[in-house]
């Protein structure tokens, strides 16, 4: 099995309000993928129903199994760091280790108190004394300590500074992803992981409108920096979106020939975050 | 290694490629030496390992880093020499008759070239 996650025709309706309008896309071993969209796309409803922690219709396969009929089994290989701290304020950072390891069959203590002792996380901290970023530490270093599969993050480093946000990342690359396992990740600072991303997938109003590699995307889009007398011969080529730097207009180009684009002016691969602004405003 | 600054023209692979080619012709990192593991360029650069490997692989198969088993990647022995070759014949093929161009453009005189750096101690 190279899929670690496959759906296919995900849908989810609150009320009359369909939240996922069915969508496939499919997770496979040893990527990074980075899941965006702007708020209410439907991106958390689709890390609840991987999770098992909401209904859905449609065909959904994580590890294999069914999230919605096998929550239990999923739970034992999968991870995941919300966005929400929910480790209650009272617990002491001992007991917290305690407790997954009493839980989870799969959680390494001894991995974990090695990660923490790399930290300044006392273990008779409570929760309620740490830090924002120390309590983010602090999750990683349990979830990271559970022989998952897959792990799911979402808005992992939301409230974090800078520091702590590139030590968490450099974390996750050192100490736990390999080819074996797969990140399914959301974030609203995508510029800071789109190098680490193997994969990526835009959604828009309940609805995936990409879902590429960073190779293939690479391919496709092309950014070109247009002098004034080229600008007629770029508009021709039917740019998905332009915008003026310093007089001259820049296009940003899907699917066509770097050959072709390469008469018109300097190519640049845009950048992810350009990217999902030129995606977000199309056919609108 | 330290910072880099990636540009949008060419793929990270590519510029982390020319950059482990710099280490070496700078004898950074000497022949016979072991380069840093793909996980840890990774993370010091925070980008996908894969991204790494490719960098290291195209290497390989120009016989300028090797795989030891279990051990990691080494500069192989004769890397510095066979690198300068090939940078100096780039440099001559490609780059060279560019700046030959904007010289004779800009009717600069081999005198001028040359003398330029003493008026100008701050650019050599």
């Amino acid at each position: 099995m190279t899929n670690l996650i496959e759906a296919r025709g995900l849908s989810k309706s609150y009320g009359s309000y369909q939240a996922l309008k069915s969508v496939d896309f499919s997770v496979a071993r040893g990527k990074i993928v980075g899941l965006v969209g702007p708020n209410g796309a439907g991106k958390t409803t689709i890390l609840k129903a991987i999770l098992g922690l909401t209904s859905y219709e449609g065909e959904l396969k994580v590890l294999g199994l069914e999230p919605d009929r096998q929550r239990h089994e999923i739970m034992q290989k999968v991870s995941f760091i919300a966005d929400v701290a929910v480790l209650p304020r009272w617990l002491k950072v001992e007991n917290a280790l305690e407790f997954v390891t009493e839980v989870h069959p799969n959680f390494n203590l001894e991995r974990a108190k090695y990660f923490l002792s790399k930290t300044n996380i006392p273990m008779k901290a409570k929760v309620k004394e740490l830090s924002k970023g120390m309590v983010a530490q602090l999750h990683l270093a349990l979830v990271m300590s559970i022989e998952a599969e897959l792990l799911v993050l979402d808005e992992p480093t939301l409230g974090l500074d800078i520091l702590f946000r590139k030590e968490f990342y450099n974390q996750l690359l050192t100490e736990f992803f390999d080819e074996g396992r797969s990140i399914l990740v959301t974030t609203h600072q995508i510029e800071e992981i789109e190098n680490l991303l193997t994969d990526l997938l835009f959604i828009r109003d309940g609805k995936i409108i990409l879902d590429a590699s960073m190779e293939e995307i690479a391919d496709k889009y092309i950014e070109v920096m247009v002098s004034k007398e080229n600008a007629e011969k770029a508009e021709a080529l039917n740019p998905v979106m332009q915008r003026d730097v310093f007089g001259r207009k820049v296009y940003l180009f899907e699917g066509v020939s770097r050959e072709e684009l390469e008469l018109l002016g300097e190519l640049h691969s845009p950048s992810v975050a350009d990217l999902f602004v030129a995606k977000m405003k199309e056919g609108k | 290694m330290t910072n880099i600054t990636w540009n949008d023209q060419q793929p990270i692979y590519k510029q982390l490629k020319e950059k482990v080619i710099e280490l070496i012709i700078d004898e950074e990192v000497c022949d016979g030496e072991a380069v840093p593991s793909v996980r840890q360029v990774a993370a010091d650069y925070q980008i996908n390992p894969l991204t790494v490997s490719k960098a290291y692989q195209e290497l390989v198969d120009e016989t300028i880093l090797e795989k030891r088993r279990g051990l990691g990647m080494f500069v192989t022995e004769s890397a510095r020499d066979k690198l300068l070759e090939s940078e100096k014949n780039h440099f001559l093929k490609v780059e060279w008759p560019k700046i030959m161009q904007k010289i004779v453009r800009l009717g600069l005189s081999t005198d001028k070239l040359i003398n330029n750096k003493n008026e100008n101690p701050e650019v050599q």
